[in-house]
């Protein structure tokens, strides 16, 4: 069974924002909605790294531990989506998210900050695949169709790479040997730290928590 | 579940401003001496304990945390800590009052009901009061809903019942805060110079009221408010503040602090959610159930006169003194 | 924990299989990778599971029941070449998929790229023509417009001539736009024709065609995979050109390359780098010749190379000799002891490969700068091998085409200059008469007099007429697809712009030039389509040509470049010559045949055998080629290096490859091989200019030979070879005198394809010059800036002494010593640098229309040093006036504090404007075309200062003060 992951080899990140913008053309993604974003480490120093960062779809998602109404869902890849019907938009994800990956339309909570949107690893939200309904409410369904997502498909310096995690870490260790440097696939601890490494990933498993 | 982890989480989340260093980040990308040879030197998971911050260029200055570990913390007591604390305090407190209400039963006016009413309270001061209660009763109520729909509401509603629920208890929460903000308002100004602690207090405090004077009307002599009210005012006056203070900060999220201080707010905000809400339950039983005559006060207004002399004898004189009851003591 | 799923659980699990599937079908992974055609390094090159792996579903993103056509275009924004593929629905394009197949990005894009699709939405386009009278916009239609453009143009030429309009040209054109508008000029009777290649890379064109005979990148991208050591100076291609980057990187990662970013700024490529130099800006020639005293001291050089191909090395030397570690030092700031760092990791990895960009270019000494970087290489044996080379990054998409086909003020297409026989020549392929040409002209004179460039127009509008080589100051400008913030002194363009009769702006949004308020009366602005509403072919900065495919049709009331010149010119009365050869399907030219014409006459670089058909089946066979040799291995075009990189020789059914790497001596010249080109005479001085015992591999003369003509066969005895028609059509163009006629001007390809068959170049082999004596400065001398912000080195290295040329006087050693001699150096501490940012491209308002892109950029900035801010108290983020030492010029502007900039430098990004000293300009655009990001323009602080040879403009060194606004 394929563990879906993101991989942003820091070393071949130019921050570019391919993948910033390709989420966007693809997902239709509103001003200010910000799914996937560059941040730049050490910015102007010697070391300087960029990292592109976006949902890591957590193997123990912290969201879905804190939502209060239980909208967050994780398919049998691993990949974790939420269902906007459920949403309150309370934000609290935002709280939990060690990787600032919800997003919200609005501001302020005086009543509601809309709907959390956030990146689906292109697929879809929990209505029927490739449906209009699908596609308005969380951007296209890419893996549904067999492709991946398209900010990693159409990483500029192939730094960001989206697939099975164990392709990915193979590819990531056999970079990383062949160039003889490599500072660790970023968020990886945070992300499948727990419950990774010698357990398989039991997706829907009692890691997920929060009761 | 790890205890007391939120503590931790709190220092954590005080120094926000760790430096950002990114694990084994190399001056330059070169291979050297330390080249891993084996795909297995090849560093994946690299732990990662301290805040990353970055630059971005947009201009959301939030998004530059790159990694905040401190969310774990937060999480924990978000899912675990919160609900004990609430949950645990709330009964706690409960099964104290069962207890004492058991041991005790309603405490009642000693000598009986004189039939004769002192005004305690104008409408006005139950206007604040209720104000108060009511939106303080329904933030309590959807907060709790918010804080255990999922575990005890969902299995029984479903998901999409329980989201209407909840959306609307969090608008409630969100808007029902203005009411209470104003009713703490004018219970400040109404009442502020009757629960300045005395002397007097101290005396009470040390009988805890009488409660346990199971003979009664060995009250120690209060002024307009006991010590125990007084309690209750402080309690509710600067727990409530706090919590409207840093419930509208949550409103505006980020405007005044990233995403660490959200966290610490949320969990002030947690904890003396907690706090007031087992005063409360306190307040109410004393209110109600626990002692004859005593909700009358917020009820009509008028106390009976028994209830004043034994509960509020100093008040109660000078009420007296000023004219506003009629002494009609019978001689002794 | 929800977990329900409903139908999406089948399909997942489907993928989920069919990845298990492909893993465990006896395909091991990695060969799965590779046989997708991706993994050009073996795994380690990939990143995202291929798309080979993928299947596809019917389902669209948008309407789940509506066909999906793909289509097949190339980015219109860097000079990369990305293949974009487009999924259109009902016309609309819907969605946009990674070109796995394109040997160039292989699928990826950078931000730029990967936002085309927004262009073809173009809520900010112009949508209708527009005519500004008494300072408001008005809706016009297409015929009014052409009538009025036309019948003012008529009137301007018949009072002032025909050089009183300047033609401004693009980019951005296809390469048969380009033809096409240069065509345009000449028929209209003007050299006063140009583009953006004046202002970003001629000064490259002009050196490197100066010292070894084509003004191109040698190598190309993907060769950079070969390097063994990489050397960037001024460039900064992780935002400039990022795609190109995955190459770079891979290079230095399957090589171990060391990667060495020599620039004034920490960029985001030199945060790639495995060693950092950072200079004092405009201090090339130092370094360049600092990096070759060390090899000239260890006698690192390549001896026999430079014996056989290079003339002139000896005079190099002496000057090299002055450059020790200390003077380079004292004028760069640069260590002594990293220079030979670098100097030997060059040396000692071999072939190594030096990629410049505009850091070196635009600079007053930017020919001199590109020359001693060529020399460099030349010394070190790198030109002509594959992962050596001066891999010169272009700019726009297609800037090197642009070049190639003419739109310039110095020669018509394919670098045939403005002499007689140039003219003539073209008058043979657009089958008209020479004389009819020369009458459109003003003078014969003028017909072969260089034009005004680009970065002077203004100055031209503003001349008296004494004090311009030519009859009238210039009186209209017709600019399609240039940006109105590109040049510097923006004062003084916006003078010129307000004294300019008739300003006609050809472009999908309205630029800077029609924001500007000075301006009442006589703006037009045509709507104009971008590449994605047409088809063409466009040149990559390798040389490779291809074919975009018309995705949509052009949105709103917007047309397409062949449209727009067709109608201009059917208004001024000569559509009729013009398009003889041109078929033109109601008003819209067939690009076609606009290539096919090209074909015909472009002989000189080699633009011959590049047909649409070849084309279009490299395109459609992108999977065939290499990733690394782009060459295809298999398929109908087995043998082509992709796109068919210039010079493809002779006819397209000689079916000459394409050259992947020029100079080449290792190959067959039918086989992408190459020599040293033989274009300065076979003699100097009594030294032979001829390659000395090199020759590209099968020739039959096996040593250096001068350029192909009917005298050189005769003299050889091949002239036999020629069949009757080819005789034929010699005849005709040598008349008597058959002997003159060259390779160049041969237009039956006779000669070339006997030389080809010799296996000998019909350019000639020549070494290549490190001494250009026709040149301002033969060998390249350090010349600080005029507005140097080290006064005491200007008196040891002035500037070029003041001079005319491009119809224009250049001051420059004047001013820089009367700069110098001021005390403008206490006024104006600080150096000003500029360059680019990822997300827009040159002047911006394409990009900053673009919402998934101008989101990223929301304000202009000034990069200030962390020690400049604290003394000047100015903070991060926080608003600064930027004050540029002339014209009282002032921006206001954002600072980002950074350690991007060395102390005393300030850095900022040229792609803003809208906003004019402090004032918001969004009022005066047209109704709603106003870009969404708006900023102060960097050249509106920006100072005189032109390069001799090109009249590049300084954008990267002046002196400018900042306070706290």
């Amino acid at each position: 069974m394929a563990r879906m992951k993101f991989l942003c080899d820091s070393e071949r990140c130019i921050e570019c924002n391919a993948c910033v913008t390709a989420c966007k053309n693809e997902h239709e993604v509103p001003w200010g909605i910000n799914r996937r974003r560059l941040v730049t480490l050490n910015d102007g120093k010697p070391g300087e790294r960029s990292i592109s960062m976006a949902c890591m779809h957590c193997n123990d998602p912290p969201c879905a531990a804190v939502c209060p109404v239980d909208c967050f869902l994780q398919t049998a890849d691993g990949v974790v989506l939420h269902s906007k019907d459920l949403c309150i938009g309370c934000g609290y994800c935002f709280y939990a998210c060690p990787f600032g990956a919800p997003q919200y339309p609005r501001t302020t909570d005086f009543g509601s900050r809309g709907k959390m949107d956030k990146c689906t690893f292109c697929a879809g939200g929990p209505e029927p695949d490739g449906s209009v309904e699908e596609y308005q409410k969380y951007g296209a369904n890419r893996l549904a169709e067999g492709k991946l997502p398209l900010c990693a498909e159409m990483c500029s310096t192939r730094a960001l790479m989206a697939g099975d995690g164990a392709v990915l870490a193979d590819i990531y260790q056999e970079r990383s040997l062949r160039r003889g440097y490599g500072s660790g696939a970023p968020g990886w601890s945070t992300a499948y730290g727990r419950n990774d490494r010698g357990s398989p990933f039991a997706p829907g498993g009692p890691a997920t928590g929060g009761g | 579940m790890r205890p007391l982890r939120p503590l931790h989480a709190l220092l954590l989340l005080i120094a926000l401003l760790a430096a950002p260093t990114f694990a084994q980040a190399q001056l330059y990308q070169v291979p050297g001496p330390s080249s891993p040879t084996t795909r297995e030197q090849v560093p994946l998971y690299v732990p990662q304990d301290d805040k990353v911050i970055g630059r971005v260029s947009i201009p959301d200055e939030k998004l530059a945390v790159l990694v905040q570990p401190e969310g774990r913390e937060w999480r924990e007591f978000r899912t675990h800590t919160l609900r004990l604390v609430i949950g645990g305090l709330a009964i706690a407190v409960t099964v104290i009052l069962v207890a004492f209400y058991l041991y005790r039963g309603t405490i009642r006016i000693h000598d009986g009901l004189s039939g004769r009413l002192v005004l305690r309270f104008n409408g006005l001061d139950r206007f604040a009061h209720w104000t108060t209660a009511v939106s303080f009763l329904l933030m309590a109520l959807t907060g709790v809903v918010l804080t255990y729909g999922r575990p005890l509401l969902i299995p029984l509603l479903g998901h999409q019942a329980f989201t209407t629920l909840a959306e609307t208890s969090k608008s409630i929460h969100n808007f029902v805060s203005v009411p209470f903000v104003v009713g703490l308002l004018m219970i400040i100004a109404l009442w502020l110079r009757d629960n300045i602690p005395e002397k007097a207090d101290w005396t009470w405090i040390k009988s805890a009221g009488g409660l346990f004077s199971k003979a009664g009307g060995h009250h120690p002599e209060a002024g307009r408010f006991n010590a125990g009210q007084k309690g209750v005012f402080w309690g509710v006056v600067l727990g409530g503040m706090a919590m409207a203070a840093t419930g509208y900060l949550m409103m505006v999220p980020f405007a005044v602090s990233g995403i660490g201080g959200m966290q610490i707010l949320h969990v002030i905000h947690g904890l003396m959610a907690a706090l007031l809400i087992a005063v409360v339950i306190g307040h109410i039983y004393i209110g109600t159930i626990g002692m004859e005559g005593a909700f009358d006060a917020m009820g009509s207004g008028e106390v009976d006169e028994n209830w004043a002399i034994e509960h509020h004898r100093r008040w109660y004189k000078e009420q007296l003194r000023k004219g506003y009851v009629e002494d009609r003591q019978p001689a002794e | 924990m929800l977990v329900k799923r409903s139908s999406g659980k089948t399909s997942r699990g489907g993928l989920a299989r069919s990845l298990a599937g492909s893993l465990d079908s006896g395909v091991s992974r990695r060969g799965f990778l590779r046989r997708s055609g991706l993994a050009a390094g073996g795994i380690a090159a990939v990143g995202a599971l291929p798309g080979a792996m993928i299947r596809k579903a019917e389902a669209g993103p948008v309407l789940p029941n509506v066909e999906v056509v793909t289509r097949k275009n190339v980015c219109t924004h860097c000079s990369v070449g990305c293949t974009v593929i487009a999924e259109v629905q009902n016309g609309v394009w819907v969605g946009q998929e990674p070109g796995w197949e394109s040997p160039i990005n292989q699928g990826t894009h950078c931000a730029k790229g990967a936002s085309v699709r927004e262009l073809t939405r173009g809520t900010r386009r112009v949508k209708y023509p527009l005519k500004l009278v008494d300072g408001a916009w008005q809706r016009i239609g297409w015929d009014q417009a052409i009538e009025e453009i036309g019948n003012q143009l008529l009137e301007i030429r018949k009072a002032s001539g025909p050089d009183a309009v300047f033609w401004l040209g693009s980019a951005k054109f296809s390469n048969e736009g380009a033809y096409l508008y240069r065509k345009l000029a000449a028929f209209w009777g003007t050299n006063n024709v140009d583009h953006q290649a004046r202002i970003c890379h001629s000064t490259t064109v002009a050196g490197v065609a100066n010292t070894w005979g084509y003004g191109a990148m040698t190598n190309s991208y993907n060769d950079i995979q070969n390097s063994k050591a990489l050397v960037i100076v001024g460039g900064n291609p992780a935002e400039a050109h990022p795609v190109s980057m995955q190459h770079m990187l891979r290079g230095k990662e399957h090589n171990r390359a060391p990667f060495i970013v020599i620039d004034p700024r920490f960029t985001r490529t030199a945060a790639h780098a495995t060693e950092y130099v950072r200079i004092r800006p405009g201090t090339d020639i130092p370094i360049a010749w600092g990096l070759l005293w060390h090899i000239f001291e260890n006698g690192w050089e390549d001896k026999e190379y430079i014996r056989q191909r290079v003339y002139g090395m000896d005079e190099i030397r002496a000057e090299v000799k002055k450059w020790n570690p200390d003077e380079v030092e004292r004028v760069t700031g640069a260590p002594g002891s990293q220079l030979r760092r670098v100097a030997e990791a060059l040396a000692k990895n071999k072939p190594s490969t030096v990629i410049w960009c505009m850091g070196v270019t635009q600079h007053t000494v930017g020919t001199a700068n590109v020359r001693a970087l060529s020399i460099l290489q030349l010394a070190l044996g790198n030109i002509g091998v594959a992962g050596g080379g001066a891999n010169i990054y272009r700019g726009h998409c297609n800037v090197q085409g642009a070049t190639d086909f003419g739109l310039d003020v110095s020669t018509l297409p394919a670098y045939y200059g403005l002499a007689e026989g140039a003219w003539k020549h073209f008058s043979r392929v657009w089958d008209v008469e020479y004389d009819y040409l020369k009458g459109r002209f003003g003078s014969k004179e003028l017909m072969e007099a260089k034009g005004i460039p680009t970065t002077r127009w203004f100055d031209a509008v503003l001349a008296q007429p004494g004090q311009i080589d030519q009859p009238s100051p210039l009186r209209a400008m017709m600019c399609f697809g240039h940006g109105g913030n590109t040049v510097t002194r923006m004062p003084d363009m916006v003078k010129g712009l307000e004294k300019l009769s008739l300003l006609v702006v050809a472009d999908p949004h309205p630029t800077t030039f029609a924001a500007i308020k000075e301006r009442r009366n006589g703006t037009y602005i045509l709507p104009t389509c971008t590449q994605f509403e047409t088809d063409g072919s466009r040149t990559c900065s390798n040389r490779s040509m291809q074919w975009g495919e018309k995705v949509v049709e052009p949105i709103f009331e917007s047309k397409d470049d062949y449209t727009i010149i067709y109608l201009l010119a059917r208004k001024l009365g000569f559509a009729e010559p013009m398009f003889k050869h041109i078929t033109v399907e109601d008003t819209r030219p067939v690009p076609e045949d606009i290539l096919r014409e090209m074909n015909r006459g472009c002989l000189a670089i080699g633009a011959t055998g590049q047909s649409p058909e070849r084309l279009k089946l490299h395109m459609k066979h992108q999977a065939d080629f290499d990733k690394i040799t782009m060459r295809a291995t298999s398929g109908p075009c087995a043998g082509d290096y992709y796109g068919l990189p210039w010079p493809s020789w002779g006819h397209p059914e000689l079916k000459h490859p394409g050259s992947a790497v020029l100079y080449d001596t290792s190959r067959h010249v039918m086989d992408g091989g190459g020599v040293f080109r033989a274009r300065f005479g076979v003699e100097r001085n009594g030294v032979s200019l001829l390659a000395d015992g090199s020759y590209s591999k099968g020739s039959e003369i096996e040593d250096g030979y001068p350029e192909f003509t009917m005298a050189v066969l005769r003299k050889l005895g091949w002239d036999k070879d020629l069949t009757a028609e080819e005789m034929r059509v010699i005849q005709a163009i040598g008349g008597k005198d058959i002997d003159t006629v060259s390779w160049q001007t041969d237009l039956s390809m006779g000669i070339i394809r006997v030389a080809l068959k010799h296996g000998c170049v019909p350019h000639g082999n020549a070494k290549a010059r490190a001494v250009a004596w026709n040149l301002p400065d033969p060998v390249p001398v350090h010349r600080e800036p005029i507005y140097s912000p080290r006064p005491d080195l200007v008196k040891a290295y002035p500037a070029i002494e003041d001079r005319r040329d491009f119809r224009l006087v250049q001051l420059a050693r004047s001013l820089q010593f009367r700069v110098a001699d001021s005390d403008l150096r206490q006024k104006f501490p600080m150096v000003l640098t500029s360059g680019r940012l990822v997300e827009y491209e040159g002047g911006g308002e394409e990009t900053r229309s673009n919402p998934w892109l101008a989101e990223l950029q929301q304000s202009m900035f000034a990069e200030v040093n962390s020690a400049d801010a604290e003394r000047l108290g100015i903070k991060d983020g926080a608003w600064v006036w930027v004050y540029g030492p002339e014209d009282g010029s002032k921006a206001k502007m954002r600072a980002l504090v950074t350690e991007r900039v060395g102390s005393g430098t300030v850095f900022m990004p040229f792609h803003f404007s809208g906003f004019w000293r402090g004032d918001s300009l969004r009022g005066n655009y047209p109704p709603d075309t106003d870009p969404i990001v708006l900023g102060e323009p960097a050249n509106g602080v920006t100072t005189y200062g032109y390069d001799p040879v090109t009249f590049m403009q300084e954008t990267k060194v002046t002196l400018c003060r900042v306070e706290p606004a």
